[in-house]
């Protein structure tokens, strides 16, 4: 009854530009301490092999630390790795793959599917047939070649490709590298696995999209997940349980502030989300000085809190209310300059406008505490 | 606010309470003379308002000497319609009482009231000083200091403003400008003055174009990075391809295949070259043997040439001889011609010679008797020339020396005359008989003599006379006659006659015979113009020749007259002739001689090559040569045909099989080969760098650099972003407030300029004075003249002090401030007429304002319209409380 764990999409040495640097750092921590996890959740679930769909590396030419790393962190799963060149590492003539192999850092029970293949692991009861992309790009459905690779008596088929299902995924995934939606039936396989889509996402009962086991998008849908799959005999249906794996919970909001109701309404939000959150957040409408207020304080928690929070504010106008400028004791010709501001805040220099507000908000209440001290 | 009454007591020289009463709502001229208390009066006031009571640091209004007075003021005014009165103690009893209408008000609280109502402040301890005076400050004029406007503006700065804000209708905005300084300080951090990015702001932007060039040489190197892995996968594909192809293989075979062709041509070319240098040695063959046999057929024509050049000499040779008898008979006849007239010279010649001796004899003959007459002449004249001779050595007298005794005579004689004459003249006539001895000389008869000298006359029988001549002279005659007789005789005697006749008779017959001697003498060279001896010799010889020659004539045979004999000229002419047909006779001869010679050798040589040529042709060798080299000739001609077509033959042969295109065959596949292996082996070693290279490459990281770069980049540029906004917004903000700050000012401005105005059209009625955006009075103008107030003359700038301090005050008026002004002797930099003008300004003034004028000068303000107040008069009438008149 062989049971494996099927995973894609490690992207290893990818850096996160939109963040702080530490930030950064930990989110990159956070995918080598994926791989460790899924090693270690192929041992705890007795899988017989661990099949990378595709795209271990982010790219052809990552240091050779990352590459040492890579390998190093499938130590704790001791069984056999079957690793496939996606787009993003395709086996060139020259590729990550074969510096890999030349730095001597690929393990022994680590199988490189570097031309298309059909890696026969007997002892585990599988065989496995591999699509690896020779090339960057490619137009035509590697995974073709399935139907003429015939597997010993008695072993469960299983595809490993990278690539996008034909007429099932949104259009913005690339169109290159198609693979046919029926691979699975027409191929004899007993289960199909994908690599490329970020997100946990079933095709057919045969077919699999694992996703990442570590976000690294806002947009993707359910990513973060490992699979193990166990099919019981040839041409069994495979048996698939999904297993977050995620260190880091990526969140996206984009909220539009009109009434005092909202804000609190978002802070109650924002209060309730996990400490392993990575937030993106762009706020819109307008909002009061002292809600301003609020919201920097509760900002200033959340960065403390979370692991990332970016909070998008320039479309945010300020709107003093009658109370604020009160409290803000702005008499005089000051307070003419903040009744411009709120009017330019609907013109053209409606950014800066509203920076100008906030900046002589702050240094009236700083005047007004520094005068009440 | 307008001042009542004033009580001062235990302050300064004002020991005894002093009260200034009865003060006027305008001006009020409060005067005194120098330490009259006139300036205390006036600390008096200010410390009431400006010194907090419990001060310690007003010591100086203490009287002299006094330690436990407590100097006190009271101050009653009025404000609002409401009666104010301050009571202020300081030192020993320190005290503030201040009551407003019904309202008391004590220590701090009264002077918290009293500063918000004048609009100043308190020092935080020690003495009140200028910059806390606020609008008082600016009101109230000390001494000397009418014209520092500026500070006390500065320091009114904001009562001024919020007093002319309640005026205006605006808040000032309390501590905008502070808001404004803290904007300011933001904003310059960003940017510099004219907007341009500063510090962090400037360098990250630096950064960012950094990173960028950064990034956009590793996408660079990434790009060629991936093109070199593309060139490797194509080159391992090209590589595998080709070594399994072997396409070398291929052009190796063709490459053999033509070398085989190409030695084939090779060895026929070889043939053919031998072939070639055969049938030229038989060429050169036959034209050996033609040229031969051509030589042995020329033989016979040569022969019949000679024998025609033999025949020709031979012909000349005959005509020759034929001239040589009428050559021989000419030259005799010439030599026959030549005798004869030989013979006739010589004749000729001989008569001629002849004649002549004849004729030579003839004319010695006739010389001889010529020379022989001369000869006889000559011994005639020779003897005539010998008696002249003698003669003339017989006559011989010196001609001079006749002169010369001739000369003395003469003077002896004229001597002798003049001693007569002066001679004692003795004269006689003796009796015939008598005699007298005249010294010892007997005279008788008659006579006469002349006594030169001393004489003795003896008289026979009568004695003796002596005679002495007189006279000077008689002495010097004599001796000079005396001498002249010696003279006379010496030459005399010299010549050896005895008188002068003589010597001329002398004398004449020696001319007589020089001339006969001359005559002969010529006579004798007329015939023998030499001498005889050469005359006798001439004779001699001429006697010879003619013997010789009448010998020779002798001697001479005697022609024949019988044949005609030719004249010697004709005779020569003839001969010469004749002479002249012999030679060419005989040349003529000679050369006949030579070309009958040249042509028997021509005839002999001729004939001699002919007989050779002759031999040679009746040679039976020749004839067998001759058949022999025919035949050789054509079998050579045989074998030159055979070899010539073989030669064509192969010729074409050679040139079907083109071995110029074999040989650039052999060169292609070679160089085809060539070419193939080496683009493989490129291939292989471009493999082994690209691999190489990949390697080191790869070891980079080449992409995780560029991410992370990019990373650094959007950082960067975020932060930049953020920068931008916050400098705009600054920017934005401080470009805002300063506008609307100055658009304030020039709100309150107006009604300041407008009082300002007011008092400047009296002073100076063209000019304007501008108030500035911290409402001091800045740029003056006048007519032509423009510049800052500061640049005035003192006295203009004391005097716009003021009238800008008036405007002040009508300003505060007009927001219902209190308005008092205290001028403390001011104005005394004026002259008469604007001193003038500067009364008409402070009356006019006083009906808004109430004015404390003190001066020391009351008679310069006598015409302000007041009645003077006299502090001095005050204090002594004082005590209590004294009342103005």
């Amino acid at each position: 009854m062989p049971r494996f764990l099927h995973t894609a999409d490690w992207q290893m040495g990818r850096s996160y530009s939109r963040f702080d640097t530490e930030d950064g750092a930990a989110l990159v921590e956070a995918r080598f301490q994926a791989i460790e996890k899924l090693a270690q959740l192929a041992k705890e679930h007795h899988c017989d092999a661990v099949l990378v769909a595709g795209d271990v590396f982010d790219a052809q030419t990552v240091s050779d630390r990352t590459i040492r790393r890579v390998f190093n962190a499938t130590q704790g799963f001791a069984g056999p790795w079957v690793m496939l060149p996606g787009n993003h590492d395709a086996a060139l003539a020259e590729s990550v793959w074969t510096r890999a192999l030349r730095l001597g850092a690929v393990p022994d029970n680590v199988h490189l599917a570097l031309e298309p293949t059909l890696i026969n692991l007997q002892p585990q009861g599988l065989a496995i047939l591999c699509a690896p992309l020779m090339q960057r790009h490619t137009y035509g459905d590697l995974t073709d070649a399935f139907s003429g690779y015939d597997s010993a008596q008695g072993l469960i088929r299983v595809g490993l490709a990278h690539g996008s299902v034909q007429g099932l995924l949104s259009d913005d995934i690339d169109a290159t590298n198609p693979i046919a939606a029926d691979r699975a039936e027409a191929s004899r396989l007993d289960y199909l696995a994908l690599g490329d889509w970020h997100g946990t996402k079933q095709i057919n009962p045969r077919t699999w999209y694992s996703g990442t086991p570590e976000p690294e998008r806002f947009r993707n849908n359910d990513a973060g997940n490992a699979l193990i799959v166990t099919v019981t005999e040839p041409g069994a249906v495979p048996e698939v349980i999904q297993i977050p794996t995620g260190r880091y919970q990526w969140h996206q909001w984009r909220e539009t502030l009109s009434v005092e109701s909202d804000l609190d309404q978002l802070l109650q939000r924002l209060q309730a989300l996990p400490e392993s959150s990575v937030l993106d957040l762009r706020l819109e409408g307008s909002i009061t000085l002292a809600g301003e207020d609020r919201l920097l304080s509760a900002l200033s928690v959340a960065e403390a809190r979370f692991r990332s929070v970016r909070c998008e504010r320039s479309g945010l106008q300020l709107e003093p209310t009658d109370d604020d400028i009160q409290a803000l004791k702005a008499d005089g010709y000051v307070g003419e300059v903040i009744n411009t501001l709120r009017q330019q805040q609907q013109g053209d220099h409606s950014e800066a406008a509203r920076d100008a507000l906030a900046i002589l908000a702050g240094l009236l209440k700083d005047q007004d505490q520094g005068a009440n001290q | 606010m307008k001042l009542h009454r004033m009580r001062v007591e235990q302050l300064r020289q004002f020991r005894k309470p002093f009260v200034l009463d009865n003060l006027q709502p305008g001006l009020n001229l409060i005067h005194g003379p120098n330490e009259s208390g006139k300036s205390t009066l006036v600390r008096a006031i200010r410390a009431a308002f400006f010194e907090r009571y419990r001060s310690t640091a007003v010591d100086d209004l203490r009287p002299w000497g006094d330690s436990a007075a407590a100097p006190t003021i009271e101050l009653d005014f009025e404000h609002q319609d409401k009666p104010w009165r301050l009571t202020k103690s300081f030192l020993q009893r320190k005290r503030c009482d201040l009551t407003i209408g019904t309202d008391s008000y004590s220590e701090d609280d009264a002077e918290e009231k009293l500063s918000e109502l004048m609009g100043y402040q308190y020092p935080k301890r020690g003495i009140s000083k200028a910059e806390h005076w606020g609008i008082p400050g600016l009101l109230w004029v000390e001494q000397g200091t009418g014209q520092d406007l500026e500070q006390s503006v500065e320091h009114a700065g904001d009562h001024l403003k919020s007093a002319l804000n309640s005026l205006v209708g605006e808040v000032a905005s309390s501590g905008g400008d502070d808001v404004i300084e803290a904007v300011r300080a933001q904003r310059d951090s960003l940017l510099t003055g004219t907007g341009k990015p500063r510090g962090d702001y400037l360098q990250l932007d630096k950064d960012r174009i950094q990173h960028e060039q950064d990034i956009a040489e590793l996408n660079d190197r990434i790009t060629k990075y991936q093109e070199q892995v593309d060139r490797l996968g194509k080159l391992s594909q090209d590589f595998d391809r080709v070594e399994a192809e072997r396409p070398w293989d291929d052009a190796r075979r063709q490459l053999e295949q033509t070398r085989e062709r190409h030695r084939q041509v090779v060895q026929l070319e070889q043939q053919q070259n031998q072939e070639k240098a055969t049938l030229a040695q038989l060429q050169q063959n036959q034209r050996l043997l033609q040229q031969n046999r051509d030589h042995l057929e020329s033989v016979s024509k040569q022969l019949a040439a000679r024998k025609a050049e033999l025949d020709k000499a031979e012909q000349a040779l005959s005509l020759a001889e034929q001239q040589t008898p009428a050559l021989t008979k000419g030259l005799g006849e010439a030599k026959a011609a030549y005798e004869t007239a030989e013979k006739h010279l010589k004749l000729a010649r001989l008569l001629e010679t002849r004649g002549r001796l004849e004729q030579d004899v003839q004319r010695l003959e006739q010389r001889k008797q010529t020379l022989t007459q001369n000869l006889t002449k000559a011994r005639e004249y020779q003897q005539q020339v010998d008696q002249a001779r003698q003669q003339v050595r017989e006559n011989r007298i010196d001609a001079d020396q006749v002169k010369q005794l001739k000369k003395t005579e003469h003077q002896l004689a004229e001597e002798t005359i003049r001693s007569r004459t002066i001679a004692t003249r003795l004269s006689w006539q003796l009796e015939p008989g008598a005699s007298l001895t005249l010294n010892q000389k007997l005279l008788q008869g008659q006579g006469e003599q002349q006594l030169l000298e001393e004489s003795s006359l003896t008289i026979p029988g009568v004695g003796t006379l002596a005679i002495t001549p007189g006279g000077g002279e008689l002495a010097s005659t004599r001796r000079r006659l005396t001498g002249l007789q010696q003279a006379f005789d010496e030459q005399s005697k010299a010549l050896g006659v005895d008188s002068v006749e003589q010597a001329e008779n002398r004398l004449a017959a020696f001319d007589s015979a020089r001339r006969a001697l001359t005559h002969a003498e010529e006579l004798l060279k007329t015939v023998a113009p030499d001498s005889i001896d050469q005359l006798v010799a001439e004779h001699r010889e001429v006697e010879g020749e003619l013997q010789a020659a009448t010998h020779q004539l002798q001697a001479m045979a005697r022609p024949d007259k019988t044949s005609p004999v030719p004249a010697v000229v004709e005779a020569e002419a003839a001969f010469t002739s004749a002479s002249q047909v012999l030679d060419k006779a005989e040349v003529d001869e000679r050369r006949h001689q030579a070309e009958l010679l040249t042509r028997k050798q021509a005839r002999d040589s001729a004939k001699a090559e002919w007989q050779r040529l002759a031999d040679e042709e009746q040679n039976p060798e020749r004839q067998q040569q001759l058949k022999q080299l025919s035949a050789d000739l054509t079998d050579i001609e045989r074998q030159t045909t055979r070899l010539q077509a073989s030669v064509d033959q192969r010729e074409r042969d050679i040139r079907d099989a083109r071995p110029d295109l074999l040989r650039q065959d052999i060169e292609r596949y070679q160089n085809t080969i060539n070419n193939l292996l080496q683009t493989q082996e490129a291939r292989g070693r471009e493999l082994r760098d690209i691999k190489v290279r990949l390697e080191a490459w790869g070891a980079e990281g080449l992409e995780e650099q560029l991410n992370e770069q990019q990373a650094e980049l959007e950082q960067c540029s975020r932060r930049y972003q953020e920068l931008h906004r916050r400098a705009q917004a600054l920017d934005l903000l401080l470009t805002l407030l300063t506008e609307k700050r100055q658009a304030l000012t020039r709100r309150l401005q107006a009604p300041l300029q407008k009082h300002l105005n007011h008092y400047l059209s009296v002073l100076f009625p063209q000019a304007k004075l501008e108030v500035d955006e911290h409402l001091r009075p800045g740029t003056f103008t006048r007519g032509a003249e423009l510049g800052q107030m500061a640049e005035l003359s003192f006295g203009a700038r004391e005097q716009m002090g003021l009238i800008s301090r008036l405007a002040y005050a009508d300003l505060l008026l007009e927001a219902g401030r209190p308005t008092l002004v205290i001028l403390d002797d001011t104005l005394v930099h004026s002259d008469q007429d604007r001193l003038e003008d500067m009364k008409r300004i402070l009356f006019d003034a006083a009906s808004r304002h109430q004015i404390l004028l003190f001066t020391c000068h009351p008679e310069k303000w006598q015409d302000l319209g007041v009645p003077p107040v006299d502090i001095q008069a005050l204090k002594e009438g004082a005590g209590g409380a004294a009342a103005l008149t």
